[in-house]
């Protein structure tokens, strides 16, 4: 079995440039939410050292004005991007997962190292040429090694997009140019300790005899030290798992109003969102699907399921409801009798991988969050679903035909690109 | 006396692209039979879903081409760009639509050719650093004011 991760290089700034081919080139950055600091960078910016969460006053007094091109995060329009890219490579790939907003997992049949390259290389290719956005894939026996593989395939333009490490000699070169710090699972507390025993490299650490590591170190790290040595032990179920939530459920009887079935959806994600909170996680990605009674084939037959990216990761159910409730109404034809709904969310991770710095809430915009939060909670609690409901759609994240803001209209976001893949009003000009 | 059929469509479908149904009739072509339970523009007519964009034309320079102000252009960015398709190009600072003239590339330039006298085509030398954005595939047009 061979891991190929399929990543997407600079994400966000790349999928601006998709639609302004002259940045292509020259240091561009995305802001977070608010305009705060620098959440995403191209490979010049990287070079003038601008740093993940430099605050964007303090860039732009550095740097100048023009120096730099930043934009505000368009979230709808790196949704629709890393959508296409991912389509891409899940039709190119036996087997596929996404892992998460700009990377994908897929599990490849063995074969010689000529043929898997050349699948990788032509991967990037056609992902580039169909999207205009630069991906790297890495691919290796284990998944920690195809992660230490894109990164090489990111940083050395000789290898076409795709490295491919097999055999023991490419996993030791690799490895000994690997820094400690950049294996995929070591933090930043492990790699203090890791340093602190005289470990710098990848090298280093594989080389450890596995008495060394396993009194040392808890099975984690452990299964990294594995892992860096060739043996594949950290199993899809488990990344998955902990990177995905679903709720979804059969209806007693089948429904085609769309009332009932946005509570159904509202409740399932309010129940998501309750999940993310217990085990402390935060989520980027929120998906539904919706289908109709596939044994009834006297009725007609439909499914359909989405996924938004949230302008910033969260476990707030207002705005996780909001966004299921949002995406139900796309997705939604009012033909068919629906059997089964369903909320994901995907792209987890715990609270602490978010820096503050980095996805600025503004504080009056927390507060009101944890106030929501809490009223929603009570509300639910002793009104039932459609109070739930209620407040869902006054956070409707189109705010249109809403009487109350929504938080996407009290944010800041000066240099805010259009979208002109997901609004027709939006589509590109040409002259 | 020519009779036009009419064909039932389906037109309650949102546009999400990348949803849409692998090509299963393939290209369409008129006359082709075709045992589809409707038509549908998305799995009839965009062949790449996920390299599909729109564009929307301003201005009148391929007008001699049908192409007018205020048309959509839908742009496959994986359809091979040849001599005399439309193409969407990114110069000084936007998108442009034009023909695509390769004739003169043994000479060492391409021209991007509008359809209308009153502009010039645009000459662009074989080492300039120029790539085709998309290539046009189809135009829409509104009739109904």
């Amino acid at each position: 079995m061979l891991y190929a991760i399929c990543d997407c290089d600079n994400c966000f700034v790349s999928c601006e440039r998709v639609f302004r081919p002259d940045l292509e080139g020259r240091p561009v950055v995305v802001l977070s939410n608010n305009d705060g600091c620098v959440v995403a960078r191209s490979r010049e910016a990287k070079a003038l050292g601008i740093k993940m969460g430099t605050p964007y006053y303090r860039m732009r007094a550095i740097h100048g004005e023009d120096a730099v091109t930043a934009f505000s995060s368009n979230y709808e329009l790196y949704s629709d991007m890393t959508r296409r890219v991912m389509s891409l490579i899940r039709k190119s790939a036996p087997t596929f997962f996404r892992y998460s907003v700009d990377e994908a997992f897929c599990m490849l049949p063995p074969q010689d190292d000529a043929t898997v390259k050349h699948w990788g290389e032509s991967l990037v290719r056609l992902i580039r040429k169909a999207t205009g956005m630069p991906v790297s894939i890495g691919i290796a026996p284990t998944k920690t090694l195809a992660k230490a593989a894109v990164n090489f395939a990111k940083k050395y333009p000789g290898y076409k997009g795709c490295c491919v490490i097999t055999d023991d000699v490419k996993r030791a070169k690799a490895l000994s140019l690997t820094s400690i710090g950049d294996i995929w699972g070591i933090g930043r507390k492990l790699r203090a300790s890791l340093e602190k025993r005289a470990i710098a490299t990848a090298a280093d650490f594989a080389g450890k005899s596995e008495e060394w590591v396993t009194s040392r170190y808890n099975i984690t790290v452990q299964r990294t030290w594995r892992e860096l040595n060739g043996h594949d032990c950290i199993p899809d179920e488990e990344m998955a798992a902990k990177k995905s939530i679903l709720t979804s459920r059969s209806f007693e009887s089948m429904v085609s109003d769309l009332h009932t079935l946005r509570t159904h959806v509202a409740n399932f994600a309010a129940r998501c969102a309750e999940k993310l909170r217990r085990q402390g996680s935060v989520t980027s990605i929120v998906g539904v699907f919706i289908v109709t009674n596939r044994f009834r084939d006297d009725l007609p037959q439909y499914g359909k399921s989405m996924d938004l990216t949230l302008a910033t990761p969260t476990d707030s159910a207002v705005e996780i409801i909001g966004t299921a409730v949002r995406i139900l109404e796309m997705i939604y034809r009012p033909e068919y009798q629906y059997k089964r709904a369903g909320v994901m969310m995907m792209g987890l991770h715990g609270h602490e991988g978010i820096q503050p710095d980095l996805f600025e809430y503004s504080p009056e915009r927390a507060e009101k969050m944890h106030r929501l939060d809490v009223t929603l909670d009570s509300l639910n609690r002793i009104y039932g679903r459609d109070t739930i409901m209620s407040v869902a759609q006054y956070y409707h994240p189109d705010g249109a035909h809403m009487s109350g803001k929504s938080f996407a209209d009290i944010m800041r976001h000066n240099n805010r690109t259009p979208n002109p893949t997901t609004r027709w009003t939006d589509i590109i000009q040409l002259k | 006396m020519e009779y036009i059929k009419i064909v039932e469509g389906d037109f309650n479908d949102i546009l999400t692209l990348p949803y849409a149904n692998a090509i299963r009739a393939g290209f369409p072509s008129p006359g082709e039979g075709c045992a589809n339970e409707s038509i549908d523009f998305n799995r009839d007519l965009i062949r790449h879903p996920e390299a599909t964009f729109y564009g929307r034309v301003y201005g009148d320079s391929m007008i001699d081409a049908g192409i007018c102000d205020g048309d959509i252009a839908v742009i496959d960015r994986l359809a091979e760009a040849s001599d005399g398709d439309i193409v969407v190009a990114y110069i000084n600072d936007e998108f442009t639509i034009k023909y695509l003239d390769t004739t003169h590339v043994p000479d060492g330039y391409i021209l991007l050719r509008p359809a209308n006298r009153a502009f010039e085509p645009i000459r662009i030398n074989n080492d300039d650093d120029f790539k085709v954005w998309g290539v046009v595939i189809w135009t829409i047009k509104k009739w109904k004011k």
